[in-house]
């Protein structure tokens, strides 16, 4: 066996056995420590394909962001993860069922594509040519596909404004730093010269 | 040697265990986020290996917009649990009874 | 690549984000200026609805954007709609004192995802179009923030239709893998040398993502609960604009991509509006909730169109596009009487709330009778137009068991609309004052009922002309 062929079996297996226990680990955190391992493994896949660009993309956007943003929203909330389990064991059975039936189907499709698919025609993976991975995609994504480009931005908006939109609060009555006021304070304003007189005391 | 189908047979796998993942775990949303998580996981393998194998840089680009939206839909999704948290103190749908399902 | 041909022919999303984003940014600059926003947003839609359908047709930008007579019909039409929703809106959420500028904003945004869909040419621009409005929708269920069942709503619309667009995304993946390209024509010249088992399963996975989004059954699961917990005029828009432009998305795909599979897939779509309009007519007999009742009746109304569409011809797409119009103005009209009537400061929202309502509000309990029969597609009314044209393009295709099953169907799903007309003008009326209507739903409670008893006799045939006109450029190839 080639090293290649290691590595794609070792990190297939990783990614399948730690997805596995992303869906059944008992406390949520593990779950997402789970996912992190798949997300890893699935780059090493990407970079055995000679998708370098994606692979790094992979751990930058997911174990970088999201998995983050996972991991402080389940340490945010306090919820009681042990009722949440009710119900695991007995839907197991029948999902297990509907999955072992989905996934042969799956495989036999996935292996009719390789046979009969558009991809028949090359039998390897493309060779690392004169332009790396990361050129290739360079070159088509800000020209041939700038339209999906701007598009994709947009949604990353909306996802900004919507998670603005719905968890930001403004609490009456807490006190925060103004910058624009603190900067425009002169010795004008911000000082204020009384004379007082002898046993008058300081009017309001 | 490595074939496109022992690609796209892991992919199968992930995906099959993201929507078993859905089914098993009704309650627990944060999990049901992760394998909505696993399943476009799934699909970027097998978009790459197609655009590998097809000699075709397009399939990337597809797997580079699927990331992106991926992780935008993961913020909107966190963001709606956690205003439904706020307002029921809990995360389990099965048991919002507010509306009849 | 000619950037100013390509941006020209893209001037509709053009002016959509730049108001998009000049919106946010004079929204968050200023806080008074709200209603403000939401009037810009609203002529940022009427300028776009007007360039698409003035403009050019082409393609452009690598295939992925196609304007044409189909994306031309339904962006008119997703705009028109996505405008509707937010003069209600604003108003409505004003009266509950959470008036917001991100709510146009995102209105907007969803009109520029559902254009996209309208005019995508291959799965990337299919996909994003479909993300950009799901996110949209997600937020604007769940908008409402300190009302749970707006939360829930939410939630749970955004767990299904993340499923939804997950499956979607694997059969894409499946048919770039057989077909070799993501480009809808280039999909059509392998289809037409010879359709493999591959790309139909991930053609029959690409279906069922985009019935989800259409609430076809068995795909329906979300809708009901969605349209009970989210904001009233939120599901006004979920009803409407993105259904079209899913719909004329569906058409796209099976007709420009698939047309050469026809047999194979109008089993699969003929089997889904089947499914569709038993559950629709069935379950809406038993519903109370005036908003899960919309909810079913859409569910069965989806399946009509669908039933339309399998005709796979141009007057079958014509149909479907004439049905969905109809019902959209109709559904528009239910949802705005609902928004606008009250009582006690409470919204009317069962059928115990309306009961004995032309005793008190005879203008709206008339306008709610004239769309209900439409809905149930009595003759003189626009629904009754829009399911004739639609069994006549199936009996024409030689579909005529699936034209009697929804006739038939059709006259089960009449009861639950007569019990609607019945419990307004018979029964008596509970205790409590109904508040004065908010002029603008009232208003646009009447033209959409003033619509389907009159106008509908001078818009049919100009409307059945542009949805020709429509169907043609769908199936040209």
């Amino acid at each position: 066996m080639s090293l290649q062929a290691v590595a794609f079996y070792l990190m297939a297996l990783v990614s399948v056995v730690s997805a596995l226990l992303v869906v059944s680990a008992k406390n949520p955190v593990h779950s997402v420590l789970y996912l992190i391992t798949v997300f890893f493994s699935a780059a090493g896949l990407f970079v055995l394909m000679g998708a370098e660009f994606l692979a790094m993309l992979l751990v930058v956007v997911y174990v970088g962001a999201v998995a983050v943003l996972f991991l402080f929203v389940v340490m945010m909330l306090d919820v009681d993860f042990v009722a949440l389990r009710q119900g695991f064991a007995r839907y197991l059975p029948i999902g297990g069922a509907i999955g072992v039936i989905l996934l042969v189907e799956m495989v036999l499709v996935a292996t009719a594509v390789a046979e009969h698919g558009a991809a028949a025609k090359y039998a390897a993976p493309l060779a690392a040519g004169e332009i790396s991975n990361t050129e290739a995609i360079g070159r088509v994504l800000y020209t041939d596909y700038l339209y999906l480009f701007e598009a994709a931005g947009l949604v990353l908006l909306v996802a900004m404004i919507g998670a603005l939109v719905l968890t930001l609060r403004h609490r009456p009555g807490v006190k925060r730093q103004n910058i624009a006021a603190q900067v425009g304070r002169t010795p004008a304003k911000g000082m204020e010269i009384v004379q007082i007189k002898d046993g008058a005391g300081i009017p309001e | 040697m490595i074939t496109l189908p022992m690609y796209l047979t892991v992919a199968a796998a992930l995906f099959t265990i993201g929507v078993l993942g859905i089914f098993v775990n009704r309650k627990n949303i944060i999990v049901i986020l992760m394998s909505i998580e696993l399943i476009l996981l799934a699909v970027n393998i097998n978009l790459v290996a197609f655009s590998v194998y097809l000699h075709d840089v397009v399939g990337q680009i597809f797997a580079l917009f699927v990331l992106t939206v991926a992780a935008a839909e993961a913020a909107v999704g966190l963001a709606i649990l956690v205003t439904f948290f706020r307002n029921r103190g809990d995360i389990a749908v099965d048991d919002a009874n507010l509306m009849k399902g | 690549m000619n950037l100013s041909g390509a941006l020209s022919l893209a001037l509709p999303e053009l002016v959509l984000t730049i108001a998009a984003l000049l919106l946010l940014v004079v929204g968050a600059f200023s806080k008074k200026a709200i209603s403000m926003v939401s009037l810009g947003a609203g002529l940022a839609l009427t300028v776009a609805a007007f360039l698409a359908a003035t403009g050019p047709a082409g393609m452009q930008f690598g295939g992925s954007y196609i304007a044409d007579n189909a994306a031309a019909f339904a962006k008119v039409f997703i705009y028109g709609f996505s405008a509707v929703a937010i003069l209600l809106g604003d108003r409505w959420l004003k009266r509950l004192d959470n008036q917001s500028f991100e709510f146009p904003v995102l209105i907007v945004i969803a009109a520029l995802g559902m254009g996209m869909m309208a005019s995508a040419g291959d799965l990337i621009s299919l996909y994003i179009g479909i993300e950009l409005h799901s996110l949209a929708l997600y937020v604007l269920a769940a908008f409402r923030r300190d009302d749970a069942r707006s939360s829930e709503a939410g939630l749970k619309y955004f767990v299904l239709g993340a499923l939804s667009s997950g499956m979607l995304l694997y059969g894409a993946s499946l048919i770039y893998g057989f077909a070799g390209s993501t480009r809808f024509d280039v999909i059509a010249t392998a289809v037409q040398a010879g359709a493999q088992n591959g790309v139909l399963f991930g053609l029959v996975f690409l279906i069922c993502g985009l019935a989800f989004k259409i609430s076809a059954a068995p795909f329906h699961m979300w809708t009901p609960d969605v349209y009970e917990g989210a904001p009233t005029p939120v599901v006004m828009f979920i009803t409407t604009a993105p259904k079209l432009a899913a719909m004329v998305l569906i058409a796209r795909v099976l007709i420009d991509a698939f047309g050469d599979a026809v047999e194979q897939w109008r089993q699969v779509v003929l089997a889904i509006a089947m499914i569709s309009v038993v559950v629709g007519a069935f379950a809406g007999l038993v519903q109370k909730n005036l908003k899960r009742l919309i909810a079913y009746s859409s569910i069965a109304n989806i399946g009509y169109a669908l039933i339309g569409l399998s005709a796979a011809n141009q007057q079958g797409v014509a149909s479907m596009l004439v049905f969905m119009v109809l019902y959209m103005v109709d559904v528009t009209g239910f949802l705005a009487c609902l928004m606008a009537l009250k009582r006690e400061g409470r919204p009317m929202e069962t059928l115990a709330d309306i009961s004995g309502l032309f005793r008190q509000k005879p203008g709206m309990a008339l306008v709610m009778t004239v769309l209900s029969f439409s809905f149930l597609g009595l003759p003189p009314f626009s629904g009754f137009w829009g399911k004739f044209f639609v069994f006549r393009a199936a009996l024409n295709a030689g579909l005529w068991p699936v034209a009697v099953a929804g006739l038939v169907l059709s006259v089960v799903a009449a009861f639950f609309y007569l019990r609607v007309i019945k419990v307004m003008w018979f029964d008596p009326a509970p205790q409590g004052a109904v508040a004065k209507e908010p002029v603008e739903a009232k208003a646009v409670a009447i033209v959409a009922g003033l619509f389907s008893a009159a106008g509908i006799w001078f818009a049919l045939s100009g409307l059945d002309h542009l949805a020709m006109n429509a169907a043609a450029a769908l199936s040209q190839r």
